[in-house]
């Protein structure tokens, strides 16, 4: 058990480092603040006061960077080590092919999380600063649902980079994200308007998708509207969690049975 | 020797680009794709400028609704002050027929159900205080397209009536006007907050006076906008021409606008009015 959880801490302690050797956050960090600067002293009309649309802009850059970070992260580990052949040494070690999977897909999590955190920590510092309203329980919704929706996506982003190239697996990670944070809580609408097949294909995407628009808080956040019930909350955890469990049993079985 | 060369090449290179440059558009004026004066805006969107701009005036109507967007609301932007609670927000979870059919929605499609309860149901109305928070957006849809009269007209009216800036709205309107030199609607716009906001009826007057000849109504439903607008002109004038004793001209104004549209609240106000 001990030596099971040192393996998995390696695993993990491997892509936490790669994320930070890289240098990606102090990218995003850059351009967050070349994007939002000059837009903090804007006054539309002359007349100063409004707020929302730079919180909004700022959450929009907060879930486009973290998907970015979570899926880049996620899909590169397996390519990079089967490209450079040092999954050959990882496999002589006495561990499991699961374990690596499970592992490396930890490993991948707290990489995005740790961003998350900082970007979080970061908007709640911009908003205590203009609005005085410091942390409301809301944006720690936002947060821990935001932490699911990491969940989800480093999941599916692991088991595409064991099915499809890097780029096919990103391509289709970015679309998969986009089409349900924008078509996802209208879906039961759109299956009612098509007629057959369309509709089963529908259908089965809203049985199936990944429905990344549940951790989408950002509305309450931004126009203060009250928190989610935590029932709600917890519900949409375990969804995260079942899913993302789903993906990478699913991961883990086309890892043990690939020819290296 | 060959790095020289590189850098002799490169310079002519670039002279070449920048004599082409200032060439191109002397030796073939009138018949290039770009029109002098155009922005980067315009050059990179064209048409889907206008797209733009109405995404963005939609996305101010999201904000005037707490960030709902779909809402199903009979009062624009343009017509309701202050904040309007018309639905209940604890109704759902008291109703026992509401939270039946929750529950329902839970079992039958449990995706649906949890969006509902994540994804805010409820409808409001930004307060006039909170107004300011519209402007971004309504100034970048102006920005975006200076052909939509609509995000002006919309514009003005925020800053006039929702942000108390009524000079600000006719700065507003005055460049809507430049821009769209024909656009009826953005005249009568001025005309009214002149008089509504301003109150200067000469200058009102003069607003007024020049949406008639801008109004020219087609036949049949397609023109029913523009009968509309030009009805409401006649009103004001009747009215202004009334305030300082011309009845005459009031009288004419009437009668023009019971020829357009005798059933109208206007045309009724005005007879009203004329026969005290």
């Amino acid at each position: 058990m001990k030596m099971c959880g040192r393996q998995t801490g390696a695993l993990v302690r491997v892509a936490l480092l790669d994320l930070y050797r890289r240098k990606d956050l102090i990218v995003v960090w850059l351009l967050s603040l070349v994007l939002l600067l000059p837009l903090a002293f804007f006054s539309p009309f002359g007349i100063s006061g409004a707020g929302r649309y730079l919180n909004e802009i700022a959450l929009l850059l907060v879930w486009l960077f973290s998907a970015v970070i979570g899926v880049g992260v996620a899909a590169r580990l397996f390519p990079a080590e089967f490209e450079s052949r040092t999954i050959f040494p990882l496999l002589a070690k006495p561990v499991t092919r699961g374990r690596i999977v499970l592992g490396k897909y930890l490993g991948a999590l707290a990489a995005s999380v740790s961003a998350l955190t900082v970007f979080y920590l970061a908007y709640g510092v911009l908003c205590g600063l203009r609005q005085s309203v410091w942390f409301p329980v809301v944006l720690f919704q936002a947060f821990l649902l935001h932490i699911g929706f990491l969940i989800v996506v480093t999941a599916l982003a692991m088991l595409g980079s064991l099915m499809m190239t890097p780029s096919a697996n990103l391509t289709l990670c970015g679309l998969l994200i986009v089409g349900m944070l924008v078509f996802g809580q209208r879906l039961p609408s759109l299956i009612a308007a098509q007629p057959y097949p369309g509709k089963a294909f529908l259908m089965l995407v809203h049985a199936l998708g990944p429905h990344v628009e549940f951790f989408d808080l950002r509305q309450r956040v931004i126009h203060g509207w009250s928190r989610v019930g935590w029932d709600v909350c917890a519900v949409v955890l375990l969804y995260a969690i079942g899913y993302a469990a789903a993906c990478l049993g699913l991961a883990g079985w086309l890892f043990c049975r690939k020819k290296v | 020797m060959r790095q020289r060369f590189w850098i002799i090449m490169g310079l002519l290179a670039a002279g070449g680009a920048v004599a082409l440059g200032l060439c191109l558009p002397r030796f073939f004026e009138g018949s290039m794709p770009q029109v002098p004066g155009e922005d980067v805006l315009h050059l990179v969107l064209g048409d889907a400028r206008q797209e733009l701009s109405m995404a963005l005036l939609a996305k101010a109507d999201e904000y005037f609704h707490g960030g709902v967007n779909d809402v199903a609301c009979g009062h624009g932007m343009t017509s309701v002050e202050g904040a309007v609670p018309d639905h209940d927000p604890a109704h759902g979870e008291s109703c026992p027929e509401h939270a039946h059919a929750h529950e329902a929605v839970r079992w039958r499609d449990p995706w649906a159900w949890i969006n509902g309860r994540v994804h805010v149901q409820e409808h409001r109305h930004l307060c006039n205080d909170q107004a300011t928070e519209l402007l971004p957006w309504i100034w970048a849809a102006c920005r975006a397209s200076p052909q939509n009269a609509q995000a002006y007209q919309t514009g003005a009216y925020v800053l006039a009536r929702m942000t108390g800036h009524p000079e600000q709205g006719v700065r507003l309107l005055e460049e809507g006007h430049r821009r769209n030199p024909e656009d009826a609607g953005i005249v009568f716009s001025l005309g009214e907050m002149w008089l509504t906001h301003l109150h200067d009826a000469a200058r009102a007057e003069s607003w007024f006076a020049a949406v008639l000849p801008l109004c020219r109504p087609a036949e049949g439903a397609v023109g029913e906008n523009d009968r509309l607008l030009w009805v409401r002109t006649l009103f004001y004038l009747g009215y202004l021409a009334k305030q300082r004793g011309d009845l005459a001209r009031a009288r004419a104004c009437l009668a023009e606008a019971e020829t357009v549209f005798p059933e109208h609240a206007s045309v009724k106000d005005l007879r009203r009015l004329l026969q005290q």
